[in-house]
């Protein structure tokens, strides 16, 4: 009975797994091409659900037209994003400015006011209570195998984090797009040298992280049914952590520790309060930061 | 008088990974004695200076200061005995004044804590405002001391750096090629500062690529290679020596200086 | 003569000008308004330590703070402790907390300390919601008793606010003679360039940790003016906002710069009281401050290296000799 019962919250742990996942590919993406933290990613999670939540309750179309359509929100919502918190920093070029402690940390900061703005505008427009989904869309048909009971919702979080994962990898390794990307991460100075268009190079980036982002908002949001305008914080925190954790510049890495994470707050939480099961995240972040410094899976750690 | 070496290296070595970027290096600096130390790019120069100052840990051999083993002291520790350096890629702090920057080398020498700035000792700061504003004069910045060292010119900061480690009072300054990117003019005026610090009993371990500047100043000039120590004498006997010829591409030592 | 004058002003303005203000805009609000602002300056000139002068990156600075808030709460309500050993006990148990907490972190640099400050923010915050054993959890602890004294004063909005103004005017004094000085240039150093500074002779640690210390002692004092000033605390204030609000108070006045954390906390706190009119719009005007100060004032409203300049010069801080370049202390 118990191992039943274990494997159900393995099943659940990876769900909410792959979800971190998801996100935590959009930090690291964005880590490694401009080499800062972009705090507003949990807000284009929450906008994605939010796209998706509107486009249903406004025409309810199918489902994959709900996805198709949170997916385009989600690239121009990381395109603005990048415009507005990002590239007004990179003027500051000179010496004093990179070795200023505001300077380099500028676009974190403006990263951070900007997340701050879209959720209070958000709780401003759609006030602060969760949207409910119609219960169509709900992704909550039960599905038994066995003694194992599914939601269908779970079925799309793999399906859809694996066809996203696996086009990821696709577009990162076999595209143009993806070598620029993988260049300008590698050395911006020796890419911009080369002929690759740094500025196109770091839009990409943003809109395919973000398109990730928004996706994972969307499928949490029609899973779990909770739409909020605070939604974003916690998944974001913890992909970060999956980011830090996987050694900050690897995708694989990332995923494998989201997935780790996701996994070990399920099993938290069926031995503890649900309370107590947050607390993973962090307790994981800061063991991997003393013990783990260049992150579980390698991966460079530069002297900032 | 004391007799033994001011700072002895027995036996150094440092590998990373599989690479031996240091083998088995032994030299010395005498009290008061004026040391060059040259070699190829890649020779493992900076990593020896490393080891010295205790910046990166030794993996087998020791280094003696003034009698007394400092392989396992941290940098900070190495600092305060007596050991000043400076760096290859200047670093001076730039969203700091000149005579801030200085400061930090004369809170290395007298110490820093919380409490003497919290009771408001008066004599210890100004025993700092005096170091600093001395070596400020020394080293010719007394009148650039309120600028932002962002704002110095390249020349300007050479001095910075060394006026910073002149103020923790060392006996030892261990100069990581202080002539590198001066032009002629300055090169002489540094080598003639750097040769009056000398002569009031400052020692001396310096790298550097440009020979004349070498062979002028240093009465001893320890050649390195991939490593190890090729050779070991004064700067007529390197010039002449065939191993340090060969080392350096078997061209002529002169022209080989100018263009590393 | 100049530094006792201005001192002076400061003080009447703080003491005097500004109670008589607020009592002649109908007082009891604004007295409590301007409790908050006090405790907020108190918590931004703090972390101010940390992150602007130490250059350590500290996104959890309102875990501390709640750490304090929660001692005065509990020796308070349990203990019956009065609020004069309650706050230094809060101060100098956040600070115990802050070494421990922090001392395994202390060896990251940049983006990774700031990331682990985030995380032992949260557990602070988790933990007070969830041990409700101890904390009361989400509840919160109410009927803190409030800043009196037997037979010369009562709690009342004008006594918390003489009460927090006090400790504002000592922390402003205590953090100013740690960063105004040559022990803040070799914060500074470490900020700069810690391998730099440790080649200097500088103990990088020990300095990391000792601003780190203080820091938490002043947040923890923050925590307990908060707990005995408004009566009730619960994990909610405590919130990975909450220091967020304190980061973007440092951003706006300046990082590194004392004036400057005090101007960040009031135009922070006061413009959403301004602006009430129009809407509760506080965490909308916090974030867009925040961002339109990156962007055309990056070294914030009153930057480090001028506000050094001024403190030499017009305090007298500086040792006579040099020409306003050195320190007194």
């Amino acid at each position: 009975m118990f191992d039943i019962f274990f494997v159900q919250q393995l099943v659940n742990g990876l769900s909410v797994g792959f979800i971190y996942a998801l996100m935590a590919i959009g930090f690291t993406l964005i880590f490694g091409v401009l080499n800062v933290v972009n705090f507003a990613h949990g807000e284009i999670y929450m906008i994605g659900a939010y796209a998706g939540w509107l486009s249903i309750t406004i025409f309810a179309p199918p489902l994959f037209v709900v996805i198709l359509i949170a997916l385009a929100i989600g690239a121009l919502a990381g395109f603005s994003l990048e415009r507005i918190a990002f590239r007004p920093f990179r003027r500051f070029r000179d010496e004093a400015s990179l070795k200023s402690k505001a300077m380099r940390e500028a676009t974190l900061l403006s990263s951070l006011a900007i997340s701050i703005i879209v959720r209070e505008v958000a709780e401003k427009i759609f006030g602060s209570n969760m949207q409910t989904i119609p219960q169509d869309y709900l992704l909550l048909t039960p599905i038994e195998i066995g003694p194992l009971s599914f939601a269908s919702g779970q079925f799309l979080i793999f399906g859809l984090s694996i066809v996203m994962l696996g086009g990821l990898q696709w577009l990162l390794k076999r595209t143009r797009v993806g070598l620029a990307i993988r260049a300008v991460a590698n050395n911006p100075m020796g890419a911009t040298y080369v002929g690759i268009n740094t500025e196109r190079t770091i839009i990409a980036t943003f809109v395919i992280g973000s398109t990730l982002g928004a996706t994972a908002g969307l499928v949490v949001g029609l899973y779990q049914g909770a739409i909020f305008p605070a939604m974003g914080f916690a998944p974001g925190i913890k992909a970060f952590v999956a980011m830090v954790m996987g050694g900050l510049s690897s995708i694989g890495g990332a995923v494998v520790c989201a997935l780790i994470l996701g996994v070990a707050e399920a099993v938290t939480t069926s031995f503890f309060a649900q309370g107590w099961g947050d607390l993973v995240a962090y307790v994981f972040l800061i063991i991997t930061l003393i013990f783990f410094p260049t992150g579980l899976f390698g991966g460079g750690r530069e002297r900032v | 008088m004391t007799t033994t070496p001011l700072l002895e290296i027995r036996n150094a070595t440092r590998r990373f990974g599989g690479l031996l970027a240091v083998d088995d290096f032994s030299g010395v600096v005498q009290r008061g004695e004026r040391v060059g130390l040259i070699g190829p790019n890649g020779a493992g120069k900076t990593t020896l200076f490393n080891l010295i100052t205790c910046f990166t840990p030794l993996s087998s051999g020791s280094v003696r200061f003034d009698d007394s083993d400092i392989s396992s002291l941290k940098s900070f520790e190495v600092a305060r005995l007596g050991m000043a350096r400076t760096f290859q890629n200047l670093r001076v702090m730039p969203n700091l004044s000149v005579f801030d920057n200085v400061s930090i080398g004369a809170l290395g020498a007298f110490g820093h804590s919380p409490v003497a700035a919290l009771l408001h000792r008066r004599g210890y700061a100004e025993d700092i405002s005096r170091r600093t504003w001395e070596v400020l004069e020394r080293a010719g910045l007394q009148d650039v001391a309120g600028e932002l060292a962002a704002n110095l010119s390249y020349g300007k900061r050479k001095y910075l750096e060394i006026a910073r480690a002149l103020a923790l009072s060392p006996r030892l300054l261990i100069l990581d090629e202080p002539a590198a990117g001066l032009n002629d003019t300055e090169t002489a005026q540094l080598g003639q500062f750097v040769r009056q610090l000398s002569d009031e009993g400052l020692s001396l371990l310096l790298v550097e690529h440009d020979m004349n500047f070498v062979m002028n100043l240093c009465e001893r000039v320890m050649v390195m290679a991939s490593g190890r120590k090729i050779a070991d004498g004064t700067p007529q006997e390197i010039s002449r020596d065939p191993i340090v010829l060969e080392a350096y591409l078997g061209s002529d030592i002169e022209n080989e200086g100018e263009a590393a | 003569m100049r530094r006792k004058l201005s001192i002076l002003v400061i003080l009447i303005a703080v003491l005097v000008v500004l109670p008589g203000i607020l009592v002649a805009v109908g007082g009891g609000y604004w007295f409590r308004v301007a409790t908050t602002i006090g405790v907020f300056i108190i918590l931004t000139m703090s972390a101010n330590l940390i992150t602007g002068t130490t250059g350590l990156m500290s996104i959890g600075h309102a875990g501390f703070y709640g750490i304090g808030a929660y001692t005065a709460a509990l020796l308070a309500t349990n203990l019956h402790w009065p609020f004069y050993l309650t706050l230094p006990a809060a101060g100098v148990v956040t600070a115990f907390f802050g070494i421990l907490l922090a001392l395994p972190t202390m060896r990251l640099i940049g983006i990774y300390f700031a990331v682990a400050t985030l995380g032992l923010g949260e557990i602070i915050h988790l933990t007070l919601l969830n041990w409700v054993g101890f904390t009361r959890g989400p509840m919160g602890i109410s009927a803190i008793p409030g800043i009196a004294l037997d037979g010369l004063f009562s709690a009342s909005d004008i006594v918390n606010y003489y009460a927090v103004a006090l400790a504002v005017v000592v922390a402003a004094f205590a953090l100013g003679r740690l960063t105004h000085s040559y022990y803040g240039n070799a914060l500074r150093a470490v900020r700069e360039d810690d391998q730099c500074a440790a080649s200097m002779g500088l103990n990088v640690v020990r300095l990391k940790i000792q601003s780190f210390a203080f820091a938490c002692f002043f947040a923890g004092v923050a925590g307990a003016l908060w707990a005995h000033t408004t009566g009730y605390i619960s994990p909610a204030d405590f919130r990975f906002s909450e220091s967020i609000l304190i980061l973007a108070m440092m951003v706006v006045g300046g990082l590194g710069s004392l004036p400057g954390a005090i101007v960040g906390a009031v135009i922070l706190l006061g413009l959403p009281e301004v602006l009430r009119p129009i809407g509760d719009y506080r965490m909308i005007v916090v974030g867009a401050v925040m961002f339109l100060s990156i962007l055309f004032l990056p070294r914030g409203v009153l930057g480090e290296t001028s506000v050094l300049a001024v403190m030499r010069r017009q305090f007298g801080l500086a040792w006579d000799n040099v020409k306003h370049l050195g320190w007194r202390q």
